[in-house]
């Protein structure tokens, strides 16, 4: 058969083919979709399971692990614990980001001093977290920490302080490590945005006199609020299940100033043993991502369209 | 003329130095990592190392074995890459490019970008169960297994955008030249994806070799652990040697970001789902 006559017959005739055809994307898309729903929808239903029975007997018990968080004063910390965490890491990182990113935007108009400062921002954002967490560990240990020796060679230090010994301070460490890590990725995303502002409609703003200020509010904000809000909701999702660096750096401690909802999870379910109220607690963890994604998916939902 | 231009200076400056700042303290941890260990316990430390040595580099290596470690993470993360591009490319093309009803397409491809917002403890918890009862509890594949799933996300969006910039009439000459749509897909669309797909399998490899949650749960000895876990082992234990630590955490850093400094162009980008284009 002539290959142009082929190629037509496929397009346009007959009906098997066609109705094959039909199904054929379907059926190229099953395959990994059943792998994907073995692999993510059988752990949460089987977690669902896990959350509903008893750990040391197996018996059925309905919603007791779900009450019993509420009266787990191990959770509620960690949830209050997490909650600090979540607000003081967003608040900073997104100010800061979104500050650094006008500041450089405004200033910095050579291309490769921009490319220098692209290149070194994007170290600390693509460092693992194993890794942050030993640099932290260097930066915060008593005499040869880098921040203590740094404030003693100011002045401003005569004594050690031990940070990760007191809940404040562990905090403190903590945060700063996500800030270090992340602050570098709303600045950059913002960056972006700002190169993405028409720059005739930036013009005429100048020519109508706006200030700086009158600029950033009333030209380049609005067209940076998409992206914003993503970096947000990313930043919300990331901080929200933080686990690495600080099982790293503090392990939860001192105490449990430090154990946020994954960390105590962990414990709950790898020191305790106790699965089945892991469970039930890790759906409540869900809950607050779904909502998160709703958010985002709602909000976003133009964008996410074919 | 000339206030503006020092005042620019000093503000390049600024943020040059604070970039600097910025780095000081991964400088610390190399630093650190190639002194002799009688340094480290030397009062005040030098902001400089006076002997440099490479010492903690190969103990941790060879003689704590860490290079089975390092064989690990490499074998687990270049499986998750290879089995997630070919599972994005096997969902993509046929929602991209077939007769999809719009509301499918939409609805998977939604579905998928979801994984992005499950927090792993969630889903290892079940998995931890289910591993065990497999006997796939400490063995490689169950991680290369959950990294696939938690890279498809990132690898699904960023092949879709991807495909999206490549014409379909490219590859409808290709059929009307009598080209089946598999020969098309290979002869015409593969090698305009090319680039696109090596930088996704750096990045992603780059993700992977630094994951550390599923790895640190559900592995138990050197046989599947991933470098990370290494890190940590001598990070968390009694007594810290601190220029091996320092020498483990330069090892597992320095993999992605000469990585990620290669793909740099599509950093952004894959971190953000599309929503910031390449950087040129």
């Amino acid at each position: 058969m002539h290959p142009r006559e082929r190629s037509q017959n496929q397009l346009s005739l007959g009906h098997t083919p066609r109705r094959i055809g039909h199904l054929l994307p379907y059926l190229i898309v099953a395959p990994p979709l059943l792998l994907l729903g073995g692999l993510v929808i059988y752990p949460l239903f089987y977690n669902i399971l896990l959350s509903l029975r008893a750990s040391r007997t197996g018996e059925f018990i309905g919603l007791h692990n779900f009450v019993r968080a509420f009266t787990d004063p191990l959770f509620l910390a960690s949830l209050r614990a997490t909650g600090i965490y979540v607000a003081l890491a967003l608040t900073i990182e997104m100010i800061a980001g979104l500050a650094l990113a006008l500041l450089v935007y405004r200033t910095v108009q050579s291309g490769w001093v921009r490319t220098v400062i692209y290149l070194l921002f994007i170290v600390p954002l693509v460092t693992p977290p194993v890794s942050a967490g030993v640099i932290a560990r260097l930066a915060f240990t008593p005499t040869y920490g880098l921040v203590n020796l740094l404030l003693r060679i100011a002045g401003i230090l005569r004594e050690d302080v031990l940070w990760l010994s007191t809940g404040p301070t562990a905090m403190f460490a903590v945060l700063s490590v996500d800030v270090w890590q992340w602050m570098p990725f709303v600045f950059l995303v913002c960056f972006a945005g700002l190169q993405g502002v028409p720059m005739d409609v930036v013009e005429a703003a100048r020519v109508d006199g706006a200030s700086g200020w009158q600029l950033f509010w009333q030209v380049e904000f609005p067209y940076l609020r998409a992206l914003l809000l993503l970096v947000l909701v990313f930043r919300f999702t990331d901080t929200f299940r933080v686990f690495d660096h600080v099982m790293v750096l503090t392990a939860g401690g001192p105490g449990a100033a430090t154990e946020f909802l994954s960390l105590y999870l962990y414990r709950v379910a790898f020191k305790f043993f106790d699965l089945n109220y892991a469970a039930a607690l890790s759906l409540y963890v869900l809950l607050v991502a779904s909502v998160a994604f709703g958010l985002l998916s709602h909000l976003l939902g133009r964008e996410i369209e074919a | 003329m000339r206030r503006i231009r020092i005042g620019k200076v000093l503000t390049i400056g600024f943020v040059l130095s604070l970039a600097g700042v910025y780095l000081s303290p991964f400088y610390w941890m190399a630093a650190t990592a190639l002194r002799p260990i009688a340094d480290f316990y030397r009062f005040p430390p030098s902001l400089v190392p006076e002997r440099v040595t490479f010492e903690a580099f190969t103990s941790v290596l060879i003689r704590r074995g860490f290079m089975m470690l390092l064989w690990n993470s490499l074998l687990v993360s270049l499986g998750a890459v290879s089995l997630s591009l070919l599972i994005s490319m096997l969902i993509v093309y046929p929602l991209t490019r077939m007769p999809v009803s719009p509301r499918v397409r939409q609805g998977l491809l939604n579905w998928i970008l979801s994984l992005r917002f499950l927090p792993p403890i969630v889903v290892v918890i079940p998995w931890f169960s289910i591993v065990r009862t497999m006997g796939l509890y400490d063995h490689v594949l169950s991680l290369v297994l959950l990294y696939t799933v938690f890279s498809l996300p990132f690898g699904t969006w960023m092949l879709r955008s991807f495909l999206l910039e490549i014409p379909k009439e490219i590859e409808e000459a290709a059929w009307v030249d009598g080209a089946s749509r598999i020969r098309a897909f290979f002869s015409v669309v593969f090698p305009l994806l090319a680039p696109a797909l090596l930088a996704g399998g750096v990045i992603t490899f780059a993700l992977m070799w630094s994951e550390f949650m599923f790895a640190f749960i559900l592995t138990a000895t050197p046989r599947s652990q991933t470098f990370p876990i290494g890190v940590a082992s001598l990070v968390t234990q009694f007594q810290i040697i601190w220029n091996e630590m320092a020498a483990a955490g330069t090892l597992a850093a320095l993999v992605p970001i000469t990585l990620l400094l290669l793909a740099r162009r599509y950093v952004l980008v894959a971190l953000t789902f599309g929503a910031v284009r390449e950087k040129s």
